[in-house]
Parts: C-alpha cells; structure tokens; sequence
C-alpha cells in the first residue's frame, strides 16, 4: 500500500457478509475464525450504527480455533460447531462465513456445508477472509452464497410475478439508516402497485430470498447492487434499473415513473401517487421557510458518506433545499469505472459553483478536505464531530460510524426521509444558532 | 526465548536430495567426537532421525501436543545412535491445516520446554523440509534461532533452484540477526560434471562448496537397515567422508550472506549448463571447453 488508513469506516469482508445474514430473518450466521471476530465485528461495526444490534450483545456462533486447528486444519473443529449450533438455535438457514486464519490454512468449508446439508440441514456457506477486501465486497460474498446456493436447498423457483421488484445494494449498518430508507422504498413501490421484495430487515427472511428469481425487475441504489443484479440476470433474466445513489425527494418521483413505463404500469395511478407526495414535501418547505431564512439554512455544506448516500443527500440539498455542496466525500471505495461518473454528476449539483468531489476513506485525509473546504455546515459521520468543533460549525451525523444517534426507524430516502432530512438538518441549524449542538 | 545453548545449524535443501540422511550422519559423526547433539526434524513427513534411532516410531511434538496439553520433553524425544537427542516437530496429514505454522508452533514449545538449556547440547541440528514455501519454513532461520544454514544439494537444476530459494531466505533475514550461509553440500555425486556444476553455482552466488558426497550403495544399503553409515559401516569411505562434513563444521566458522541469482539470471545460468552437459553426453567437442 502506498499510505497507510487512519481510521477507516469500512470493516472487512467477514463483517460485511455477517451483516446481510444477521439482518435477515431466521438466518443463524456461524463464524468460522480465532475468537475476536464476532466480538470486533459488535465493537466496531454493530455498536456503532444507531442501535440496530437486536440483541446488545454479540450472540453469534463462532468455531473459535486455536493453534491446533491452524495446525492441523479446523474442518472437525467446525463440523462441531455447527452441529452444536443446530442443536441449540433454531434457524432457517445456517451460514457459514470464514476468517483469515482458516483460509489461509485451507480448511475445506465446501466439504462440511456438504456434510450439514447431508443430515438435512440447511446449510450454506461464504469464503469472507478480511484480507478478500472490505465490509463492501463481504456484502457481495454473501449475496453471491445466498443466490448461488439457496436454489440447492429448496430445489423449486417459483413463477416470474409481473409486480415483484428486488431491491439491491443498501448494506445493513454500513448505511445506519438502512431499515428506513429500505422502509420508505418499500412504501413507494407499493404506492404504484408494486410488490417490494426488500430482502433484509423487519418480516424479511428467506422466504423473501426464495422468491428472488420470481422478481420483474432488480432496483439497485448503489454499486453495490449491481453485482447480484447482474447475477438475477444471467440467471433468470432479470433486469434491473440502477441508480447511483438513494432516490432522496422528487428524484423518488423520476424512479417510479420510469419503474412504471419499463414495467407497463398504470401511469395514471403512478402520477396521482407523486403528486400526493410531492405536494406533501412541498407543504414541508413551505412550512420549514421561517426557521430557514430567521436561522439563515442557506449556506455551503460538507458531506461524508457512502456514494449511495452522497448522491441522494447532496443532489436533494443542493437542487431542491438552496444548500450548496462544498466538499464531497465519497467513503466506499466504488469501482474505478464509477468514479468519473460520480465525480462529472455531483460537480454538477449546482451549476457554475465549484463542489470539490473526492474518495477518501482515511480519517485525517477527510477532516483535512472538511477543514479546508470551509462549509458552514458539515453532514457526517460521528468521526467527523471533532473537525466541525473544531471549524465552530453546525454538524449532524448521517453515516456510519454513528456514535451519538439513535436510529430505529429513520431514513433519509424517498418524500419521508426527505421530510427526515429537514427536520434533522433543519434543528441542527437551529441549535447551533442558538449556540448549541443537536447532536 | 530460552537462552541459545551450543551452536545451532539448519541443514535445508530439495525433497528427496538427501537431507535427512546427510544431517543424521552428520549427528552421528559429531556425537562419535564425544558432542552432545540434538537433532530436531522439521518436516511433516517425520522421518529425519528415523536412521538415528534404528527405525523405531517416535511421537512427534505436534501429534502429542494434540493429545495433551501438559508434555515433558521425554514425551517427545528419543535417545539414538552416539546419545543423539531425536526430536521430529511434525504436522498436519497433507492437503490439510498449515505445516508451515506448526514448525513455528513445535520450536516455540521446545524453547518453552526449555529443552537446550536441560539437555546442554554442543550442536543442535535442525533438518527442514524441502524449500522455503513460506515464513513457517524459514523459522529456524529467523530470529537468531540458527547459527548458521547449510544447503544440499545434487547437480539436478531443480535442486538447485532449490538451494537458490534458500539463499533469497538467508540474504532477506541474515541482516536482521537470521541465519548466515555456512555452504554448500554437494550430494549424491556421480556425473563427472556435477562437482563443477555446483561449484559454478556457488562461485556464481558468493558462497563455497563444503564437501561433496559421492552417491554410494553403503548409504541405501545402511538406511535399509535403519542406521547411519557412521554406525552401520564405521570404517567405510563414505563414513569418512560425513566425518569430514561434521569436521568442517566444528571447525570452520565461515559465513556468508549469499547472493541469489534472479530469475532471468537462473534460467540463462541453467540453460548454459545444460547445453554443456548435453554437448557432452552427445560427443561434441568445443575448443577449450573442457569441463
């Protein structure tokens, strides 16, 4: 490497795998590692993303090898604790995800998923060592397993449903809004006659992911979707539509005309429904419009996140509120081929205004790009508290690591999280022109 | 670490050149002197002392520190020819765990066990497997561990390889406190051409052949029968020639840190050979170009 990360916000591949299948239900993940990686993965990830850890503690099942099992291999070693994990926890699905250590020794998880599933067990697994890449990449290990090897389990695909739509690339606590924003997805696509199939979350378990080959089309709000996207579509001919970010505001309105005209839906129904919506956020606006000019909301503003939450926030802030986007960081390391297209799209926001885009998941860079950017507001994660003290600026953390937030049912996608995003931006604002920090 | 008793020697080279045969009859010629030796096989194969003790099984360090957590080193070792210490680290069944880790595993015990400072050794002999695959294997190596390393090796080009993968470990780890190059053993000798080819090689390399050892009926014949030649046929040529090995190695304190060929370097070096070697089993005569 050329530079080394202080503080970076993106885990590694094991805990990226672990977080889709403890965010869905009935799935039992196993940890197949030394013992740390499940406590790490509660410290450092889980803790840290509003509240969203159901258990508050880390009640995951872990092979815990020692020595001896990097010695002589910890096949047996896992073979055991899946056993003891099916006697003693009750799952849909078990899901092993490996470390480090026992993939560089080679331990054979193929053999002893095949073993599990042998006794009719349901079982599946992920190779997720932390060095395959970060918490991103764990995200696609996961998808891949569960797409891959689900359909050996059940053995039957349903019928294609004309209505039915996968949402893709929303990682659960890497966005710690991801329940909300996954929530307020699900509401507008039913508003237009719509199935959602979110596939993680609340009521969402493995029947969701049984039905994935049955889906019309894939909706994929980050990068990060497009992967299993392209899966469904060698798969099962699925196609999908790809956004590069969260639809935040009227940019909900554009997908779900365009979700309407590439599905054959009611455009009357559809039209109606936006502008039920958009009237509502307007109403917000209009309501919102003393505290913004008395507080003086107008001003230039920093953003850190993932690229999803980026381009959704900062787009809806900068066309629609009169915020100007000062310096953008973009957190998740998207592929290459992205990032050119990132970078022309959100130098664009505000035409004839100089918005600074860069990649950067190193804390020191950041807060260095923050400082000097000089934006009177700074939307960020808790990493971020310090520079917007620092820099006697208002701040609200809207990315992970959320260290002072509550989260349970908050979001900042679609018209709801938009209206979230107002409120929660909009008493930032306030407090600190009252001398004080909201939070 | 437990403090360094006696001087340490990793003997390394190819699989199947005769490592183990070479190390063992090197313990025996040393502890026929009157020294007290360990020698301690790091291979999973576990068979580096098996000519010490007669063919007899022992425990490996590893398969007993699997059944026990609490071991003794009288669990672990076993008396051979001339009061030789025979310890084998073992591992893991092939295609399975990292054997790399366990040789790391085995040597941390025995520093735990405090084995030198119980047992006084004049030389501890460390015979490793075949090439350094990776960090674990180059453990005697590291860390001041090894005094000094030795490589065997035939006049085959693999082998050679072989010794010059060895030579990269030593110039990578020997500035930090590793192990330095003692020289080369040139094995199982029977082409005429073998002795130059080796002696190019470590001229080519900044190091020095220490002695060559003729391939010879006495070794297998001796082995069949589970002993050394030093114990089997004491008088023979061959016996003297592994005295001389161990000779020189009580002796001569020479070290070097060697400098291994690159890849391009090794391939244009081999291939030179080869088309002298061939040359000559095909009759072609050069002018002046006697090997």
């Amino acid at each position: 490497m050329a530079h080394h990360v202080e503080g970076s916000r993106n885990s590694c591949a094991q805990h990226g795998a672990l977080q889709l299948f403890e965010s869905i239900e009935g799935v039992i993940p196993v940890i197949h590692s030394t013992s740390g990686c499940g406590v790490q993965h509660y410290l450092g990830v889980t803790r840290l993303t509003g509240g969203n850890d159901p258990f508050g503690s880390p009640p995951v099942s872990s092979s815990n090898i020692a020595e001896k099992h990097v010695v002589f291999g910890g096949s047996s070693r896992l073979r055991e604790q899946l056993k003891n994990t099916v006697k003693v926890v009750r799952g849909d699905l078990y899901a092993i995800v490996t470390g480090c250590s026992t993939e560089m020794v080679g331990d054979d998880i193929a053999a002893m998923t095949k073993e599990g599933r042998d006794q009719d067990w349901p079982v599946i697994y992920a190779n997720t060592p932390g060095f395959s890449g970060d918490v991103h990449n764990g995200y696609h290990l996961a998808v891949k397993a569960l797409i891959e090897q689900l359909p050996g389990i059940w053995q039957s695909i349903g019928e294609k449903q004309s209505r039915l739509v996968n949402v893709w690339g929303i990682i659960p606590n890497q966005d710690p809004f991801w329940r909300g924003n996954l929530n307020e997805l699900g509401r507008l696509l039913e508003g237009i006659g719509l199935v959602p199939n979110l596939l993680i979350g609340s009521g969402q378990g493995i029947a969701s992911w049984k039905q994935l080959p049955e889906a019309a089309i894939n909706l994929v709000v980050s990068p990060w979707g497009e992967l299993p996207a392209r899966m469904l579509e060698e798969l099962y001919s699925t196609p999908s539509i790809q956004l590069q970010g969260l639809p935040v505001g009227s940019e909900a309105g554009i997908l779900l005309r365009s979700l309407t005209e590439q599905l054959g839906l009611d455009p009357l129904r559809t039209e109606l429904f936006i502008n039920r919506e958009e009237a509502l956020l307007n109403h917000q606006f209009a309501r919102l419009a003393d505290s913004y000019y008395r507080a003086g909301f107008q001003r230039e503003f920093a953003l850190v996140g993932e690229s999803s939450q980026v381009v959704g926030i900062s787009e809806f802030l900068g066309k629609y509120f009169g915020l100007l986007p000062r310096s953008l960081v973009i957190t998740d390391n998207p592929p290459d081929i992205l990032r050119e297209a990132l970078i022309s799209r959100l130098s664009a926001i505000v035409p004839g205004y100089d918005t600074e885009v860069i990649f950067s998941e190193d804390r020191s860079e950041i807060t260095d790009v923050v400082r000097k950017g000089g934006a009177q507001l700074i939307l960020a994660s808790s990493l971020e508290l310090d520079v917007a003290v620092e820099s006697g600026v208002p701040f609200l953390a809207v990315s992970f690591p959320l260290a002072d937030r509550i989260v349970l049912d908050r979001g900042y996608a679609g018209y709801r999280g938009a209206t979230a995003l107002l409120e929660d931006i909009g008493s930032a604002l306030l407090a600190f022109s009252n001398g004080r920090y909201a939070c | 670490m437990s403090e360094k008793t006696g001087k340490h020697i990793a003997i390394y080279g190819k699989g199947g050149i005769g490592k183990s045969t070479t190390t063992s009859n090197i313990s025996a010629a040393l502890a026929e002197s009157g020294y007290r030796v360990i020698q301690i096989g790091c291979d999973p194969k576990s068979d580096s002392t098996t000519i010490l003790r007669g063919g007899n099984d022992l425990p490996t360090v590893l398969d007993t520190l699997r059944e026990q957590s609490k071991l003794r080193i009288e669990d672990i070792s076993a008396i051979g020819f001339g009061g030789v210490l025979c310890i084998e680290a073992g591992g893991p069944v092939p295609g399975v765990g990292c054997a790399g880790r366990g040789i790391n595993a085995a040597v941390e015990l025995l520093q735990e066990l405090k084995l030198f400072e119980e047992f006084k050794p004049d030389f501890v002999l460390y015979d490793v497997l075949g090439d350094v695959v990776c960090g674990g294997f180059a453990v005697p190596i590291r860390d001041g561990l090894a005094d000094r390393a030795f490589v065997v090796t035939s006049s085959d080009f693999m082998a050679i390889f072989a010794a010059n993968n060895l030579f990269k470990a030593v110039n990578k780890y020997a500035p930090s406190g590793g192990a330095r190059l003692g020289g080369v053993i040139a094995n199982s000798i029977l082409a005429a051409y073998a002795p130059a080819l080796i002696d190019d090689f470590a001229e080519k390399t900044g190091t020095q052949v220490i002695g060559y050892v003729p391939r010879s009926l006495v070794v297998a014949q001796s082995e069949l029968y589970g002993k050394t030649v030093i114990e089997a046929v004491p008088l023979s040529e061959q016996a003297q020639v592994y005295r001389n090995l161990a000779q020189y190695i009580d002796k001569n304190k020479d070290s070097v840190i060697p400098k291994p060929l690159n890849s391009p370097e090794l391939k244009k070096w081999a291939r030179e050979w080869g088309d002298r070697i061939f040359d000559v089993e095909t009759g072609v005569v050069h002018e002046m170009a006697s090997i």
